[in-house]
């Protein structure tokens, strides 16, 4: 007997041998590198010195450099208030998107249905519409005078009109739309990839269906939910079009302020500065987050 | 405590006995059932194989006996409960699985906890059974690795452990040994067969491979077709095939067309009849009455037939194949019959020679089933 326990060798991951990009490979990578380097490495720069720069009027920026800016941007209460409100945002859009999400990635993943592509192509149709577009249309359907009120009016639900929009409730909406994709389709490869036996297996040692859910699904769909997660987070961060569209006067986020600043108010440095701030707290989060999480995945690869 | 005393103790000596009666299930887009009219009783703490090729039906029916396919007729019954409408989670078998389907996420300890923790066991009990289970397919040291650190056969072992530790009624095994090497593979079969006598659990274990099925079974059911062709032990599969296929499908054979000449007064454990084939009338055993004229297949296995030069039966060697312990040639007989013959190295023909050669009336037997 303990000839078995002798006869076998420890798993030899180390032995094997990873493949070495060769010089062809390189090639392969460059153009992605070139693009990346003129159109992100480049501006990111750009905007990095752009917010060290002082205000000036009647050209982008005065001479010398400041840590006014960011002074300002981390001083200022309204601004703060703002970046807060962003991260609010961020942080019940990226819930609400998993809830609604998980389900339909769960049946996506396991349908064997021949109606599963045509749900595929109904998952990702909120990007093949422009955001503009789809904002508009939330607009049509949210606004005081929209289809929705219309409706509850008609049926005389309500007295008057309800406010959909021009609030947090109206971004929200119309982002959730707008993100689920990008919630759907990292869960659904992850779900996909969870052989169907390991559910056969719980089951047999006892497991009810809700078990398996809790005690094996969700915990290895963790990979996919954290991509899923960070994605939309940061996507919601940096919206612009869908919180101007129907955030009106009463919702402002980050990127809008920024974008004021920008073209409006003419303030390069400053709107720099802002950008840079909110990028910071992005990272920083998703990085807090990712920690946090990473130990939910312990052997998972 | 002995090691029996503990390893039953780990695992809760509870013996079982499966009976499928006229089972059948048909999937939806398939032209034939894949199983029809399965009838199988095992005794209790018995080892069963469910051989067969691929598509046979034999995974189905392990499938619809752990729960996982809900058979459109017939009923699966353990000790007399009728278990044939309860989900899987309620039926109390363990199960292992072909590629280990162990829990990623979860180290082997917890691997082995989580059916415990299913049936609220408290942790001391957990940790006792555990323990036990873990010295008794030798991987204590292994308790807090993840499934992807080990080696292909110590997941088996862990898949093995975590089906026995919640102490199941029924022990199902599909294909476990088909993703290991060749040597392993082999060690394997000895320390599961091992294990299960220690622990006395009844065992269903689908295979394809018949030496798995022969070294490890206290029964083979032999399986082609949705159809369970025979059910016996590994030596009477072998020796007293009762059809065609059966002798076809386990190792190889020689089978002679031919029809009953009548019973004769050799002495044998089954009566001997002559049969008239192409190689002339031959002897062979049947353990049935059999009509006079009545046509049947004579089956002889190549290593029972001898080169002997005073033999009855006379061919030409075609060829000789060198396979290490044995020789094989196949002899062209005077009827037209071919013939396959297993030699030992030292009593091989050469290619072209004439061969007289003999058999043993005992180790032909007669298959009185039409094909």
């Amino acid at each position: 007997m303990s000839a078995v326990m002798t006869a076998e060798a420890p798993p030899r991951s180390s032995a094997r041998r990873k493949a070495r990009p060769g010089r062809g490979a390189f090639w392969l990578i460059a153009p992605a590198l070139v693009l990346i380097g003129v159109f992100l490495v480049l501006p990111y720069l750009n905007i990095i010195a752009m917010s060290l720069r002082p205000t000036a009027v009647g050209a982008p920026y005065g001479a010398g450099f400041t840590l006014g800016n960011y002074a300002h941007a981390l001083g200022d209460g309204y601004i703060l208030g703002v970046l807060a409100d962003t991260l609010v945002l961020g942080a019940t859009t990226v819930p609400i998107c998993l809830l609604l999400g998980y389900p339909v990635a769960y049946h996506l993943a396991r349908t064997r249905s021949r109606w599963g592509s045509l749900l595929y192509v109904l998952v990702l149709s909120p990007l093949l519409v422009g955001v503009v577009v789809r904002s508009f249309g939330w607009l049509i359907l949210l606004s005081g005078n929209g289809v929705i009120n219309r409706v509850l009016i008609d049926l005389g639900l309500v007295e008057t009109g309800l406010q959909l929009m021009n609030n947090r409730l109206g971004v929200t909406v119309a982002l959730v739309h707008v993100f689920l994709p990008f919630m759907i389709l990292p869960l659904v490869g992850v779900i996909q990839s969870i052989d169907p036996t390991l559910e056969q297996a719980a089951r047999s040692l006892g497991a009810s269906r809700f078990k398996v859910f809790w005690r094996l699904v969700l915990p290895m769909s963790w990979p996919g939910i954290q991509a899923g997660t960070v994605l939309v987070f940061v996507l919601t961060l940096s919206a612009y079009v869908t919180p101007v569209m129907l955030g009106g006067a009463q919702v402002k986020t980050m990127s809008v302020l920024v974008v004021q600043n920008l073209i409006d108010n003419f303030q390069w440095p400053t709107g720099a500065a802002q950008a840079l701030v909110l990028s910071a707290c992005g990272m920083v989060a998703v990085w807090v987050y990712a920690r946090l999480t990473g130990r939910f995945m312990k052997g998972l690869q | 405590m002995s090691e029996t005393a503990s390893a039953r103790a780990a695992t809760g000596r509870r013996t079982t006995r499966v009976s499928l009666d006229g089972l059948r299930k048909h999937f939806d887009n398939a032209p034939a059932p894949a199983i029809s009219h399965l009838d199988l009783k095992t005794e209790e703490g018995e080892f069963i194989s469910l051989l067969g090729p691929s598509g046979c039906g034999k995974t189905t029916t392990l499938r619809c006996v752990a729960g996982f396919e809900f058979p459109d007729e017939g009923r699966v019954r353990l000790n007399d409960e009728d278990i044939t409408d309860l989900p899987p989670e309620k039926r109390d078998i363990g199960m292992v699985f072909q590629n280990y389907a162990l829990f990623p996420h979860l180290t082997v300890w917890r691997n082995l906890a989580f059916g415990l923790e299913m049936r609220g066991i408290g942790k001391a009990e957990c940790k006792r059974r555990i323990d036990d289970v873990l010295a008794m397919v030798q991987l204590t040291a292994l308790a807090e690795r993840y499934p992807r650190q080990l080696s292909g056969g110590q997941q088996q072992r862990v898949a093995l452990a975590r089906a026995l530790v919640i102490e199941p009624r029924l022990l199902l095994l599909d294909e476990p040994l088909a993703n290991l090497d060749a040597v392993l593979r082999e060690d394997m079969r000895v320390f599961i067969r091992e294990l299960q006598k220690r622990v006395g659990i009844t065992t269903l274990y689908v295979t394809h491979d018949q030496s798995e099925a022969m070294v490890m079974s206290d029964r083979v059911a032999v399986m082609l077709g949705g159809k369970l062709l025979q059910f016996d032990v590994p030596e009477a599969i072998y020796m007293r095939p009762r059809s065609v296929e059966v002798a076809r499908f386990i190792g190889r054979s020689n089978l002679i067309e031919g029809s009953v000449e009548g019973l004769t007064d050799e002495p044998g454990p089954y009566p001997t009849y002559r049969v008239s084939t192409a190689l002339g009338s031959v002897p062979a055993s049947h353990d049935q009455p059999l009509a006079t004229g009545q046509p049947v297949h004579v089956t002889i296995r190549p290593e029972a037939i001898r080169f002997r030069n005073d033999g009855p039966y006379a061919g030409r060697v075609q060829s000789a194949y060198f396979l290490g312990s044995t020789v094989e040639h196949t002899v062209q007989c005077a009827g037209g019959q071919g013939l396959l013959v297993q030699t030992s190295p030292g009593r091989r023909m050469d290619a072209g020679a004439q061969a007289a050669f003999a058999f043993d009336p005992g180790h032909a037997w007669i298959i009185a089933a039409a094909p």
